[in-house]
C-alpha cells in the first residue's frame, strides 16, 4: 500500500506540473496584464514601470522557470493585488468553501441515500415515478439559475433563509475558538442551505439516480433471495445485505464529486456572496492576478488529488474482492 | 431502510429549520449597509485602482481638499492654498488640532510624508495615486514648511481646477504609524485621518467601519458603514428588496421595476460623468482596413454623427432618457454654444453622398469594423450592435465584433489596436472641463486612442496651462468648436448610473460614480 500511495503521490507531481503549465500559458494569452493594473490615462513610461514592477517584462518560460523553483519551495509568489502571499489567501479562503461543498455533498447524501432506496424498494409505483422525475429535473436544471430562484423564493418571498453572506466555523475552529465555532453553528446551517442545496442538487439527483439503480441489481442478486427466504425482516435484508454492495459505486462517485462540486463553487459563491476560493479565483482571473490563479489552480489540483487518492484506498477496504496490483 | 427514519430526518430538518431565527438580519438606525460588485484588493489607499476601492477609502481617509457631493472643489484638511509666482509650488495651509486615528495629531508632516511615500520607487505601488495623479500633475515632491503649511512642488504650471481636483484624490497617512510598519503590515492595518476608522475586514465579504469621535471636519448620520460585496446584480436586488442593504450600485435596467414596485426600495438614475464614444480610429497601422480611408475624411466623421438615434438607445437599451454628448466635457462644463447633432439620416446620407461615398448598386457605400466590449459599461454589448445597424442604415456596412473586456479589450485599446471604429468610455469629472479635455493632451498621450491630430486643438491645449479662469474658458471654448467641427469621436452619451436606495433613507447620488453616504440620513 505505502508504494501504491508512493507512486500516486510521484504522479500527482507531474499533474500538477502539467496544470500549471496550461494555467500558465493561457494566463498570457489574453495579452499584456499590465493594462490592468494601470490607470486609464498612465503613460507610456508608467505602463513600462508597472510592468518591470509586475515582473512581466521577463521572457514567459523565465516567468515559468521562477514560478516552478518556487513551487518546490511552496512559495507561490505574491498577489498582484493584495500584495500578500497568493497562498496564503487560498488557505485564508479554503475554509468557506471546505464548509460549503462539504455541506453540499452531506446535504446531497443524506438525501440521495433514503430517496434512491424507497425508489428501488417501491419500483414503478408512483412514488418511483415521482423521485426520478424531480431527480431528471434536478440533474437539467442550471445552478446559477436555481440558485436565483431560491433566493427569491426562499430567501426574498418566505423569508425564511437569509438571500446572501456567510457565517464562518470552519475559520474558527482552525485558530481554536471552538465557542465561536459551535455558537456559530446554527446562523451558519442558515447560510449554507440555499448555496448548499444550489451545488449539491446535480449531486443529489445524480446520487438518488444511481443509489436506486445499485439497489435494483443487487437486490436482484441470489444471496439477497437467499437472505428473503431464511425470513430475515426486510429491513434487515436491505441495510445488512444490499445496501453495502449497493454503496459500492457511490462511495468511487463521491470522491470524484468533490471535484465536482468544487468546479461548482465558482458560480454559486458569486450568486450567493460567499467569500472562498471559487470567489477568489473567478476576482483573480478576471484581474490577471496570475499568482492567485495559479496559488488557487495548485491547491485545487492537489486537493483532488488527495481526494481521490483517500477514495481509492477507501474504496479497496469496503471491497476485498479488488486487490492492488 | 423503512419509512420511518426517512420522515423522521425529513423532521429533524424540518425542526432544526425552524428552531433557527426566522428573517435575515436588517440593519439598525445608526448603521448603513451599501453593497457594491468587488471588494477592495488591499486596505492601501496608495494601491487604489477601482472606484469600489476609492468609495470606502474616501470616509477613511481625508485630503488636503476634497470633490464635494456636488461635484465641486472644497477645501477639507486645508483650509486654503497659494501658488508660487512660476506657477509650480502649492503651499496648503491645514486646519488646527487635527488628528489622526491613532490619537497622533495630523501635521503638515503627514501630508508631506503622504505625497512622498505614494511616490517612492521602493514602495512600487500601483494605484491612481502614483500611476495617474502625480504625471498628471508633474508632481515632485512635497515638503512640510511649519506645523500647519506643506508644500507640493511640481515641474510646471497648470489649471488651478485641474491641479487642485487632482490632489483633492491623494489620501493623507498618518507618518508615525505607517514609517513604523511593513507595506504587508499597512495593507490589512489602516490607520486612518477621516470621518470613519476601520473595524473589520472580511475579505470577499464586508468593510465595517465605524464613526470617528470628535471628528471636527464632518459629523456624519451613521455610526456604522457595512460595505458588503455582493457581485451578482438580481442578488443586490434581492437583498435590497429584503431590507437588508441601503444603497446598491449598478441596477441592470431590467431590475428597475421589480425595485420600484416593491415599496421598501426605489431606483435612482443620474447622468454620469462617463464619456461614452465611438472612436474613429486614425492610427497608420489601420490605415488599410476597410472604411479607414473613409473616416479619415472630417465630412464621413461628422456625417455618421446624424446617423444614430441616441436618445432611442438610452430609452430602449439603458432604460432611461438621456441627451445626445454635444462634447467629451460634461455638463454644464461645455461649450454652451454647442448642440448636440440630431439624428437625422437623411441629412447623414445627403453628406456622405457629398463626401464622396454614394451608395453602390447594393446599397453599401463603404464597409468598415467597429469594435466594443462585452461586460464593462451598461448593456454594452448591446448598444454596440445597435449603433452597427443604425450606421448601415444610411449605407455604411458595419461589420461588428464584440470583444471581452479584460483579456482582449483593454490590452488592444492600451495599445490603440483597436477599430477602425471602436466603442469606448472615459471618465469625467464636473469640477473641470479641462479634466475631461486631458483624453487629448497630447497627440501621442496614452488616453489618445484614436491618435487623432488637429494641430489646432492640441497648439490651444498647450496655452490653457497657467491662465485666468476667464481665459481658460475662452480656449476651453474654441477648442470644442474645433472638436466638434473636425470630431475625433462619434459623440453618444453620459452613462447614466442607476443606483437602489432603500426608502428608509434620505440620500442623493453623485455624478461621479463615487457613493458618498457622510450627509445621507434616514427618512
Amino acid at each position: 500500500m505505502g508504494t501504491y500511495i508512493t507512486r500516486r503521490l510521484l504522479q500527482s507531481i507531474i499533474v500538477i506540473l502539467g496544470v500549471t503549465l496550461l494555467a500558465f500559458f493561457s494566463l498570457h494569452l489574453g495579452g499584456d496584464p499590465t493594462y490592468l493594473y494601470v490607470s486609464e490615462r498612465a503613460s507610456e513610461q508608467e505602463i513600462i514601470e508597472t510592468r518591470q514592477k509586475l515582473g512581466f517584462d521577463r521572457p514567459l518560460h523565465e516567468q515559468y522557470l521562477s514560478f516552478v523553483v518556487g513551487l518546490a519551495r511552496l512559495d507561490l509568489g505574491d498577489s498582484l493585488r493584495a500584495r500578500k502571499p497568493a497562498l496564503d489567501l487560498v488557505f485564508e479562503r479554503l475554509p468557506a468553501t471546505l464548509e460549503l461543498t462539504l455541506f453540499a455533498m452531506i446535504l446531497s447524501t443524506l438525501i440521495a441515500l433514503p430517496i434512491g432506496i424507497i425508489a428501488a424498494m417501491r419500483r414503478g409505483s408512483p412514488l418511483d415515478g415521482g423521485i426520478m422525475l424531480v431527480a431528471m429535473f434536478g440533474q437539467s436544471v442550471p445552478g446559477f439559475w436555481l440558485g436565483l430562484m431560491l433566493i427569491l423564493s426562499v430567501g426574498l418571498g418566505l423569508r425564511w433563509l437569509p438571500i446572501s453572506g456567510h457565517v464562518p466555523v470552519l475559520q474558527p475552529l482552525f485558530t481554536g475558538d471552538f465557542a465561536a465555532a459551535i455558537g456559530n453553528v446554527p446562523e451558519a446551517i442558515r447560510h449554507l442551505i440555499m448555496p448548499g442545496l444550489t451545488i449539491g442538487v446535480f449531486s443529489l439527483s445524480r446520487n438518488a439516480r444511481l443509489v436506486r439503480s445499485s439497489m435494483l441489481e443487487v437486490l436482484s442478486q441470489d444471496y439477497v433471495t437467499t437472505a428473503r427466504s431464511k425470513g430475515l425482516a426486510e429491513r434487515v435484508v436491505i441495510t445488512r445485505h444490499a445496501l453495502r454492495n449497493a454503496l459500492l459505486p457511490v462511495v468511487t462517485l463521491l470522491g470524484l464529486e468533490f471535484g465536482f462540486l468544487l468546479s461548482g463553487v465558482v458560480v454559486t459563491e458569486t450568486v450567493f456572496s460567499w467569500p472562498g476560493v471559487g470567489r477568489l479565483v473567478f476576482n483573480a482571473i478576471n484581474q490577471r492576478d496570475i499568482p492567485l490563479v495559479l496559488a488557487s489552480v495548485v491547491s485545487f489540483s492537489f486537493l483532488f488529488i488527495i481526494l481521490n487518492l483517500i477514495v481509492d484506498v477507501l474504496y479497496v477496504q469496503l471491497d476485498p474482492r479488488i486487490r492492488l496490483k | 431502510m423503512s419509512r420511518r427514519p426517512f420522515i423522521a430526518l425529513l423532521l429533524g430538518l424540518a425542526l432544526l429549520l425552524t428552531a433557527l431565527p426566522l428573517g435575515a438580519q436588517t440593519p439598525d438606525e445608526t448603521t448603513i449597509v451599501i453593497a457594491q460588485t468587488v471588494d477592495v484588493g488591499a486596505l492601501e489607499p496608495a494601491l487604489v485602482n477601482s472606484r469600489a476601492e476609492s468609495n470606502i477609502f474616501n470616509h477613511m481617509f481625508a485630503t488636503v481638499y476634497e470633490i464635494s457631493e456636488q461635484g465641486t472643489l472644497e477645501p477639507h484638511l486645508a483650509n486654503s492654498y497659494s501658488i508660487s509666482e512660476d506657477g509650480t509650488e502649492w503651499t496648503f495651509t491645514l486646519n488646527e488640532g487635527l488628528t489622526c486615528h491613532d490619537g497622533e495629531a495630523l501635521t503638515a508632516e503627514d501630508v508631506a510624508y503622504s505625497f512622498n511615500r505614494a511616490k517612492d520607487p521602493a514602495n512600487a505601488f500601483t494605484g491612481n495615486t502614483s500611476g495617474f495623479v502625480f504625471p498628471s500633475i508633474g508632481f515632485i515632491e512635497a515638503r512640510a514648511d511649519s506645523e500647519l503649511e506643506v508644500t507640493i512642488v511640481t515641474d510646471r504650471p497648470q489649471s488651478e481646477a485641474v491641479r487642485l481636483g487632482l490632489i483633492s484624490e491623494v489620501y493623507v497617512h498618518c507618518m508615525d504609524y505607517y514609517s513604523s510598519i511593513s507595506l504587508e503590515e499597512a495593507a490589512e492595518n489602516p490607520v486612518g485621518s477621516g470621518p470613519y476608522r476601520f473595524v473589520e475586514w472580511i475579505r470577499d465579504d464586508y468593510v465595517l467601519i465605524e464613526k470617528v469621535p470628535g471628528y471636527t471636519l464632518r459629523d456624519p448620520f451613521f455610526e456604522k458603514i457595512y460595505w458588503r460585496v455582493i457581485p451578482e446584480a438580481s442578488t443586490r436586488t434581492a437583498e435590497l428588496i429584503a431590507g437588508n442593504v441601503d444603497v446598491i450600485a449598478n441596477v441592470p435596467p431590467d431590475q428597475v421595476d421589480a425595485i420600484n414596485n416593491s415599496g421598501t426600495a426605489t431606483v435612482k438614475a443620474v447622468q454620469g460623468t462617463r464619456r461614452m464614444y465611438v472612436g474613429y480610429q486614425f492610427g497608420e497601422a489601420f490605415a488599410n482596413e476597410p472604411g479607414a480611408e473613409a473616416i479619415a475624411k472630417t465630412e464621413v466623421r461628422v456625417a455618421l454623427q446624424y446617423a444614430v438615434d441616441v436618445p432611442t438607445i438610452c430609452t430602449q437599451l439603458l432604460g432611461t432618457e438621456c441627451e445626445r454628448a454635444a462634447s467629451m466635457v460634461n455638463p454644464p462644463n461645455g461649450n454652451p454654444a454647442l448642440e448636440p447633432y440630431p439624428y437625422d439620416p437623411a441629412k447623414a446620407e445627403e453628406l456622405l453622398d457629398a463626401a464622396g461615398y454614394p451608395r453602390g448598386e447594393n446599397g453599401v457605400r463603404f464597409e468598415i469594423t467597429l469594435q466594443g466590449p462585452r461586460g464593462r459599461y451598461l448593456n454594452d454589448a448591446n448598444v454596440v450592435l445597435a449603433i452597427g445597424q443604425y450606421l448601415s442604415d444610411v449605407g455604411v456596412q458595419t461589420n461588428v465584433e464584440i470583444l471581452d473586456w479584460s483579456s482582449e479589450y483593454v490590452p488592444r485599446i492600451r495599445e490603440k489596436n483597436v477599430g477602425p471604429l471602436f466603442f469606448l468610455g472615459t471618465g469625467g469629472a464636473t469640477w473641470a472641463a479641462l479634466y475631461d479635455m486631458a483624453d487629448l493632451s497630447a497627440p501621442d498621450a496614452g488616453t489618445n486612442y484614436t491618435n487623432w491630430n488637429n494641430a489646432e486643438w492640441f497648439e490651444l491645449w498647450d496655452q490653457t496651462a497657467g491662465k485666468s479662469p476667464e481665459e481658460e474658458r475662452e480656449l476651453i471654448n474654441q477648442m470644442l468648436e474645433i472638436m466638434y467641427n473636425d470630431p475625433p469621436w462619434l459623440f453618444l452619451y453620459f452613462q447614466p448610473d442607476f443606483y437602489g436606495v432603500s426608502n428608509r433613507l434620505e440620500w442623493t447620488p453623485r455624478r461621479d460614480e463615487q457613493i458618498g453616504v457622510l450627509s445621507a440620513t434616514l427618512q
